[in-house]
């Protein structure tokens, strides 16, 4: 406790020392003068440079003034370290003090010296600084718990844990929600694999014998008519002959003939308009022809002609 | 607010100055045209799903048909009279599966089938290493194929006979191939009683010439010689062994005319069906005589004829909203809600 009364007095000095230069010379060896024989050593300090010197002290100066009470700054030092450092152990004061022997030694200043007021503002500064230096060695130092809060301690309370959990679970029952949403929205939506399999194969087998058909009943059709002008009315009369012998032939093998649904259906249909005018608008039944769906049920009894493609079509492609 | 709103509605757009013929003026057939819209709100698949089967029913259809969150069925009808619009499809979407009625306007009747499964066109696309899609692809309506469809049952027949009847028919004495370009199937499959809906685009290759050189024919480009001794190298040189496209007999046909550069009326030429989607997996649910009312021709689950059984009670309920809404809307000219452009 001695030492740090001694630094009472060292830190009440500056004022006195700011004066003039002389002055401070002279306080200093008043102090000497007070001191103990370990002060004698204490020689050494003056033969830093004159403008070092000051700079410290000016530092010093700035460093003390920003504090409340010049009286207190001295001393609390350690405290204000032990505060930072929050709850520090007895460990790191142990620390502290082996940090001192190396600044002693790096500035050249024993114990003795540090406490009697010689250069008190330079000791304040250093031994200042070194306390932050210590107490964020010390936060670097230490080894926080994985943990999501992390190192904050109100992060710890229960509460702040308990909120997070909470928006967790929003989070995930809102996530839900949305999910089982998009779900019936995309509901039936398939998408399909990049390769073929059989059953796609199968279906695009079946798309192309009908196209195939098809090109080889109107290859069959147009063919027959090559050459032959529908305009000229000789021609047109072949023409005529020629499809109403091919539609006969359709209606003899209708049985044993399979064709696509489209395909039958239409080469059916043609040569029962190519019984009129090769023009549509002069025919009889021009635009009569609609299928009367409304008695669809009655069509295979009324509509002969109509109906056979269909018929065998639909019975040839279960083959 | 309510009065401008009212105003508004006043207002009958003059509907398509240019009027299309409505019959094949080769054929003298009436050309079936067709109309896709969606019942009550669509989630985005679905409504990706209804542009996919506008462009499929190209190109006798609305492709850009507006409709209003308003709009009753009976506004599309209206609609559909000057137009000659004869096919409706429409798209809908329950809790449980979505929903799509095929119907004849204006008297019916309406198939509704259940949609099991659907991939859009998009999907279909991105899984093709190569998609394909020509320039002109969509502006000849497709052709139908119809298989499996023989069984004989009537709803099965009725169902075929609409479906030839949405696409115009063909003439095969007329019909130029060059305007084959697109294939609809609809298979049915006898013992889940589903139909595969799908979609395709043929190609026509020349049968019995490498590759080489219709890529040369084709592409006019100038081929790569370097790793060659002779010019005849190109042309005899069979290229990579792996050409897996062994030619089915099958598939090949003879064609009627030329068609294109590559493939000419003397020579063979082979039917490749590349899928251009979507692809649906449809449930024929239940069959009426009207356009969504009328009695129950057909029923999946009761089978009866007029009987409503509990599960198509929810369509029927959806239909008699529609109507108690139209009664009170009745005044009021709806039509004009509808845009085609």
């Amino acid at each position: 406790m001695a030492e740090e009364t001694h630094m009472a007095e060292a830190a009440r000095e500056p004022r006195k020392r700011k004066i003039g230069k002389k002055k401070g010379s002279k306080a200093k060896k008043k102090a000497k003068m007070l001191q103990s024989a370990e002060s004698i050593r204490a020689m050494k300090p003056k033969k830093i440079d004159k403008k070092m010197q000051k700079l410290y002290r000016k530092r010093a100066r700035d460093y003390n003034s920003e504090d409340e009470s010049e009286q207190d700054n001295a001393t609390p030092l350690g405290n204000n370290e032990d505060e930072l450092i929050g709850g520090s152990s007895s460990g790191e004061e142990a620390e502290k003090g082996g940090d001192h022997s190396e600044r002693n030694v790096d500035n050249g200043f024993s114990d003795d010296e540090e406490h009697g007021e010689i250069l008190p503002g330079i000791m304040r500064f250093t031994e200042g600084s070194n306390a932050f230096r210590l107490a964020f060695r010390s936060i670097i130092k230490k080894t926080v718990p994985e943990d999501v809060l992390g190192p904050v301690l109100s992060g710890q309370k229960k509460l702040v844990a308990e909120k997070l959990a909470e928006e967790e679970n929003e989070r995930k029952v809102k996530g839900e929600a949305k999910k089982e949403k998009q779900l019936v929205i995309e509901k039936g939506h398939v998408k399909p694999a990049n390769y073929l399999d059989s059953h796609e194969k199968f279906l695009i087998g079946v798309a192309t014998k009908g196209v195939v058909k098809l090109f080889n009943a109107v290859n069959k059709a147009q063919n027959a008519q090559k050459g032959l002008n529908p305009s000229k009315f000789k021609d047109a009369k072949v023409i005529k002959k020629r499809r109403k012998e091919a539609f006969f032939s359709e209606l003899g093998k209708t049985s044993s003939r399979g064709a696509s649904a489209s395909a039958k259906a239409h080469t059916s249909k043609g040569p029962v308009d190519g019984e009129g005018p090769a023009w549509a608008p002069l025919q009889d039944n021009y635009m009569l022809t609609n299928s009367k769906l409304k008695d669809w049920d009655k069509m295979p009894d009324t509509v002969v002609g109509d109906d056979i493609g269909r018929v065998s079509e639909d019975s040839s492609d279960d083959d | 607010m309510a009065r401008f709103r009212n105003k508004k509605k006043v207002f009958v757009k003059p509907v398509s100055k240019k009027q299309q013929a409505t019959v094949d003026h080769v054929t003298g057939d009436k050309i079936p045209r067709s109309f896709v819209f969606s019942r009550y709100r669509l989630p985005g698949p679905l409504k990706q799903l209804q542009a996919d089967l506008r462009k499929l029913m190209l190109p006798y259809t609305a492709l850009k048909l507006k409709e209003n969150r308003r709009n009753k069925l009976k506004d599309f009808l209206n609609v559909a009279g000057p137009m000659g619009v004869t096919h409706f499809l429409m798209l809908s979407k329950t809790p449980t599966a979505p929903y799509l009625r095929v119907a004849r306007t204006p008297q019916g009747p309406t198939l509704t089938f259940k949609i099991q499964e659907y991939s859009l066109a998009t999907d279909v696309v991105r899984s093709q290493l190569r998609p394909r899609c020509p320039q002109d692809l969509f502006k000849n309506a497709p052709l139908i194929v119809l298989s499996g469809f023989g069984t004989g049952e009537q709803h099965l027949k009725l169902t075929t006979i609409l479906f030839q009847n949405i696409f115009p028919s063909i003439d095969v004495n007329t019909v130029k191939l060059s305007s084959c370009q697109r294939i609809v199937l609809l298979n049915y499959n006898k013992d889940t009683k589903l139909i595969d809906f799908r979609h395709y685009s043929i190609r026509l290759q020349p049968v019995g010439v490498s590759r080489r050189l219709r890529r040369f024919v084709q592409n006019h480009q100038v081929p790569d010689l370097r790793n060659l001794q002779d010019v005849s190298d190109f042309v005899t040189k069979a290229g990579y062994g792996s050409e897996s496209e062994a030619d089915d007999e099958a598939a090949t046909v003879t064609l009627a005319s030329d068609l294109g550069r590559v493939n000419r009326a003397s020579t063979k030429s082979a039917v490749k069906l590349q899928e251009i989607g979507p692809r649906m997996t449809l449930q024929l649910m239940k069959i009426e005589e009207g356009l969504c009312s009328g009695g129950v021709i057909f029923d999946e689950f009761g089978n009866g004829d007029g009987k409503k059984t509990k599960d198509n009670h929810e369509d029927m309920e959806n239909d008699e909203d529609e109507h108690d809404e139209e009664d009170e809307e009745n005044d009021e000219e709806d039509g004009d809600d509808i845009e085609e452009d």
